[in-house]
Order: C-alpha cells, then structure tokens, then sequence
C-alpha cells in the first residue's frame, strides 16, 4: 500500500492506497470526485489536479490536454494518472453547486398520491433536483450532482458505458444518489425517511432507463424506437431505495427515446396545454428538448446541441459552482465580470458564455461567421474564451435555435403567431433572455414572448405529487405528442446550416 | 494568372455569380479547363480547407465555397478532355448504421472533391457490407466513415472486418472520424488514418494515394 496525502481548501487528509490504482477512483472513493464530461478518457481536462510523487507517466491524452505552465505546475489529469506510490495531491476545487430547485408549478386540485410524506425527484442528466411534501404543503428543497458523471458527461456516453457490461453500476449509481438526496430531505425538514409513502420520479428517457434497470439498447442507435414508456407505478423496493420498499414509485410517460418524461412534467408544469394559444417550450441542456403546442397538438424533438451551455466542452468551461464567471456584460467599453459567490474566477459557466458571446459581439470583436478578431479573450487570470471555443457555442447554439426554426416551419408559423416561449431547465433559468437573443439562441422576434419557468420538470413532478387526477392528463399529453425526427429532416438540416452564423 | 487567382478569392468568398462569371471568362479567354479547375477552383478551396483548420472559417463558409465549388466544376465537366477528367481517386464515404448524422460527412465530402477526388457518398445508416460491395464494384481506393455517437462507433470495427471477409483489405484504406473517435480508436479497431477534421481528411486522403 502506497500512502497519499490529499490537500484541499478545507485541510488535508491522507489516506492509504492500492498501488496502480487510478488517482480519479481514489479521489472519488474518499469523497472528492472530480468534473469527468468526457467519461474519463483524457480528453476534455476537467479533472485537472496537481500531483506529485509515484506516479504513472503521462498520457497522450494529458500531453494535448496541459499546457507547459500547466505541467510546471504538476498538474495532471486524474483519470489518466495512476499512483504508484507515496503521493500528494492538491486540489483547489469549488465545492457547492448551483442547482435550481425551484419552478413555477400551478395551483393543483389536491388529492395527494401520499398520505403522510411524499418526495418528487428530478433526474436530471448532469444533477438531481428533490422537493419533500407533506399535506401542509411543501417542507424541504434539495440538489445534487449526478455521480453518473464519471461515465460521462452526456446520456450517449452513458448509455454506451452500460451496454459495455456497466448497466448495473450505473443503476446503483443513480439509485444512491436519489436514496442520498431524500436522505438529506429528510434531515432538512426534521423527517423520517421512513415516513415517506409515495414517490414521483421524473427524468429524461435515458436516465428511467438506467434507474430501472430497462436495457438502453433502443436508446443507443436509430431509428430509437422505445417499447417501455413508463406512465405507471413501481415500488421503491425494486429501484433499491432508501425508504420503505413496499413505497409506490410513479415513473411519469415518456414521450419518446429523447424526449422523456421530464419533457412530459414540464409540459405540465408551464401550463401551455391548457390554454388554446400557441407556444413553445424549450429545455436547453446537453440535450435540447423543444415542444410546440398548435391548434390543441403537441410536436416535440430533441436536438444535440452538446455540452457548450453546461461548459463541459469549453477551454475554461465550468459548472454553475463557486467562482464560475456567471454574468458578463459591458461598461465604458470593457467587459466586466461577476462570479457566484464572489470567488476569484476560476471559469465560466453557461449563462457567462451567452453574455460574453453577447458582448463580443456588440464590440465587434466576433464577426457574425465567429470568426474571433483576436488570438482570446481573457476574461480574468487563467480565464480565456478562444476561437475553439466560440465554434463550440456556435453548434450549441444552431441546434437549438434550428430546432425552434424546424417546428415553426413544419408548421407553417411565423414568429408572430406565436403566443408564449417557455425556457425550462437550469440554463434556462440562468441565461439572460437578452443575451440569448442577442446571440440568436433564440428568435429575436420572440424575446418579448419568452420567459423563464425554472426547473419545470420538477415542479411538474411535484404536481403529480399533490394530485393524482394530473397522473392521467399527463399521459394524455404525452400520448397525444407527435415525435419529429430532425436528424433526417432536410429542413433542419439546412438551417443548421444557417444558424451556425451570428 | 491575375483570372484565376480572382476565381480563387470568389470562390472563397462564396460568391457563387461571380465563380460563374470567371469560369466563363477563362473559358471564353481560352484558358485550358484543367488550369482553370486546378489554379481556380481547387486552389481556393484548399485556401478555405486550410482556413477551416486553423478554425478562422467555420462550416457556413465552407459549405457556400462548397456549394461554388461544384457549380464552376459543372460548368468545366463536359470541356475537360478524357484524360483530364480522370479524378486523382475515388473514394466512397457514408456514415455507420444506426446513426443518421449528415453534416461531418457531408463536409469530408465536399473536402475530398475539393482535392479533386471523385466521392462516392452512400449517405447515413450505412451497413458495413453496402461500404465494401461499393468499394469493391467501383473500385475505390479509399473507404471513409464517420459516427457521431459513441454507442455507433463500434460499427467501424464491423467495416473493416467485413472488408478483410470479402478480400479487399489490402487493396482498400480505411479512414475514420467523428467526435467520439480518436486516433486510438482507430489504430485498435485495425482502421489506416483518423483525422480531427474535415479538411485533414482530405490532406491524409492525397497522401494515402500519393503513397499507393
């Protein structure tokens, strides 16, 4: 056994470790996991540690990755770096996330699926999001990363991990870390967990799958046609939780293979199908899910617009968490900063990437191809935003707003006839409408229409909670929704094109 | 020639009225088609590969240079003389089964025909034996495919084996890419060159041929 001493922000610690084992699992496996987007195969440099002693010799990978001043520094990357023996690490990370727990839900009709305490949870591909109710309403929040990030950061390279023989760690993956977040519900609002006596999942298709144990093998290739759709009960015994197992678990409709039941809850939650107006709802992650409700139907799609806005993929990209660059915006002709929690910045994260794109291109230092007048821009000490990284936000960016594009076109609307824009989801709630606009994430024409619903699918979620006549319309919604398939679709295509130019 | 060098930047601008113009005007000046595709035509578009490299031009401009591209070599086509016709190879290029992604593809393509190559796109959804019976009845020297997905990937593998079943290996090589492929990749599942974008893919086709 090799020794290995752990210094953090918070103190040192050190412990003992198997030599040949991978500083990545060590650090996760004494609760310090590290940022995996790429699922662990040096690619995208986020688990940067710095790193002495016994160590195995760099890779290809972190060879591309680091940078001279970087490998001066002894900064390695963890899931490339075996220890050998004796060690010390250093890391400097930020610690608390921002997770939006929080949505807009309507008045419900109650008529609770619980009867002393219920839980919704939100699965989400990159964090958790939980509410605890009892019949006085609701008594605690609470968030989480989703510890599946070490497989990687987008539901692809999940799903491809689980055919790979890893099904059943990705399942125990998720089951902790929902049994964790009702745990810590609990505890926030003075209850037992034991207590509880229904539950509400919600969760992008990929996600029910892992959790359930379903083979996500229609979810890995076209043409991505799924059988289990969910819309029913199981118990909390057969997902392994935490709380009594003989606890009823709704696992809300999915509509299809990429747009899931969180889509469905979200649905709910805005609202948008109750009314004869037509709108749009948008939830932009990794994976953007967008549904157009006309004339009494609903058509949705999903479109890849990668991981730009969560800023896995970007040079200095973070997630929402201390020290992020989170606003960025112009005074007296130079870009000014703000970081969460007032840290020195040490990143930026979605909603300071559509600022700053934002900026850039009113200062016309980015042309409208995104072509970059200057080598970078550096926002603070360490903190550069490069051409690489702007052609990255243009993908994102173009898939999204291609997607909007293609459901208006296929169905003959022009801006103007579009009532309402609902934006769910954590970037959603984070971004600047004027930013998105500015950068053409959305249609200009419809800013004035837009507006932020939060954490949509959780709050839909919640609502299936407080009242079980909402269990059938949303299955009636999800139901009733026609599934547009952009890949294929020439339109899309073309203004995917199109929208890649500012 | 001042013309040429005109077309070059025209085409590199997109400016599709104007390639049109010059083509004609070469012709009509009477310049040889094959200098007018070689010096005008092709050398502004390996200006925009090279552009695209370095990440000064994005897609759009690509796709626009493109789209001149192939209306000046249309109009060059039927004057180019049997001998001058002949492309510098062939390749057949298509996306694996079970993914339906276009785009990557689509701008190898028009790379490698900017090269002068002559491409045979099988488009997306490709089974690995359609990319070996097509390289084997037309005669292509190089196989390209692509996979955006990491849950699609493994169908490369499944390409180069079906290639060495049916004989052809050594007469075929076998280039991959993709944002989930890396030159790892490449070089375990047995497959010749792996290139980050398109515009290196049409650099390593050349070489592969020039190597032949």
């Amino acid at each position: 056994m090799a020794s290995l001493i752990l210094h953090t922000p918070r103190g040192d610690t050190a412990f003992s470790v198997e030599e040949g084992a991978l500083l990545a699992d060590v650090l996760l496996a004494h609760g310090h996991p590290t940022d995996r987007p790429c699922g662990g195969i040096g690619r995208c440099g986020k688990c940067r540690v710095r790193a002495t002693g016994a160590l195995s010799a760099l890779t290809d990978g972190e060879r591309t990755c680091l940078s001279a001043e970087d490998l001066a520094r002894s900064v390695r990357l963890a899931c490339c770096t075996r220890v050998l023996g004796d060690v010390q690490v250093w890391m400097d990370g930020a610690v608390s996330h921002q997770i939006r727990t929080d949505g807009i839900a309507r008045e419900v009709e109650p008529d609770p699926l619980f009867s002393a305490l219920g839980a919704a949870v939100d699965i989400g591909t990159t964090t958790l999001a939980a509410q605890l109710y009892d019949t006085q309403g609701r008594q605690a929040t609470a968030a989480a990363p989703n510890s599946q990030g070490r497989y990687g950061a987008d539901v692809i390279s999940r799903i491809g991990r689980a055919l790979e023989g890893e099904a059943a760690a990705l399942a125990a993956c998720i089951r902790e870390d929902v049994s964790r977040l009702l745990t810590e519900l609990c505890r926030r609002a003075g209850r037992r967990v034991e207590d509880i006596d229904a539950l509400v999942i919600t969760g992008n298709t990929a996600m029910l799958y892992l959790l359930t144990g379903e083979s996500v093998a229609p979810l890995a290739a076209a043409p991505f046609r799924i059988e289990e759709r969910y819309g029913r009960t199981v118990t909390a015994g057969e997902l392994g939780l935490c709380c009594r197992s003989d606890v009823p678990v709704y696992l809300p409709r999915c509509m299809a293979a990429f747009v899931g039941a969180d889509i469905t809850t979200a649905q709910l939650a805005s609202g948008l199908c109750d009314t004869d107006a037509t709108s749009l709802l948008a939830d932009i992650g990794t994976n953007g899910e967008l549904t157009l409700w006309h004339k009494g139907a609903l058509t949705v799609c999903s479109t890849a617009a990668g991981p730009a806005f969560e800023a896995a993929n970007l040079s200095c990209g973070m997630q929402g968490v201390d020290g992020a660059i989170d606003r960025v915006w112009i005074e007296e002709g130079r870009l000014c900063i703000h970081t969460i929690g007032d840290r020195p910045a040490a990143g930026i994260c979605g909603s300071g990437v559509a600022d700053l794109v934002a900026c850039l291109l009113r200062q016309g230092r980015l042309d409208e191809t995104g072509y970059l007048e200057e080598e970078q821009v550096t926002l603070a000490p360490g903190v550069t935003f490069t051409q690489e990284d702007v052609r990255q936000v243009q993908l994102a960016k173009s898939a999204i707003r291609s997607g909007i594009e293609t459901l208006l076109h296929q169905h003959g609307l022009s801006y103007e006839q579009v009532d309402r824009f609902a934006i769910a989801g954590g970037f959603g709630s984070y971004v600047s409408l004027g930013s998105a606009a500015a950068m053409g994430l959305i249609p200009p024409a419809l800013a004035d229409r837009c507006h932020s619903i939060g954490n949509a699918a959780l709050a839909g979620a919640a609502m299936l909670l407080c009242s079980r006549p909402l269990l059938a319309d949303s299955v009636a919604v999800a139901d009733g929704a026609t599934s547009m398939e952009l890949a294929t679709n020439s339109y899309f295509i073309e203004q995917y094109m199109e929208q890649m130019m500012f | 020639m001042e013309i040429l060098n005109e077309l070059s930047l025209s085409l590199q601008k997109g400016n599709i009225k104007a390639v049109q113009e010059l083509v004609q005007q070469a012709i009509d000046g009477g310049i040889e088609p094959r200098t007018i595709l070689d010096e005008g035509l092709l050398a502004g578009m390996s200006v925009v590969g090279e552009k695209f490299k370095k990440n000064e031009v994005y897609v759009p401009q690509v796709l626009i240079a493109a789209r001149a591209m192939s209306i000046g070599a249309g109009m060059l086509k039927p004057l180019l003389a049997d001998g001058d016709a002949t492309a510098a190879g062939k390749v057949c290029i298509g996306t694996v089964k079970g993914d339906q992604h276009d785009i990557g593809k689509n701008l190898v393509k028009m790379m490698l025909e900017g090269k002068g190559l002559e491409v045979i796109d099988l488009g997306v959804n490709v089974e690995p034996e359609r990319f070996v019976q097509v390289a084997k009845d037309e005669g292509c020297q190089i196989i390209c495919m692509s996979a955006l997905l990491t849950t699609t990937m493994s169908v490369m593998e499944d390409v180069v084996k079906a290639a060495e079943a049916a004989g052809i290996r050594d007469q075929v090589k076998i280039m991959v890419g993709g944002a989930p492929v890396t030159n790892a990749y490449c070089e375990k599942i047995g497959a010749d060159v792996y290139t980050a974008d398109a515009a290196s893919a049409a650099d390593a086709a050349l070489e592969l041929l020039a190597n032949q």
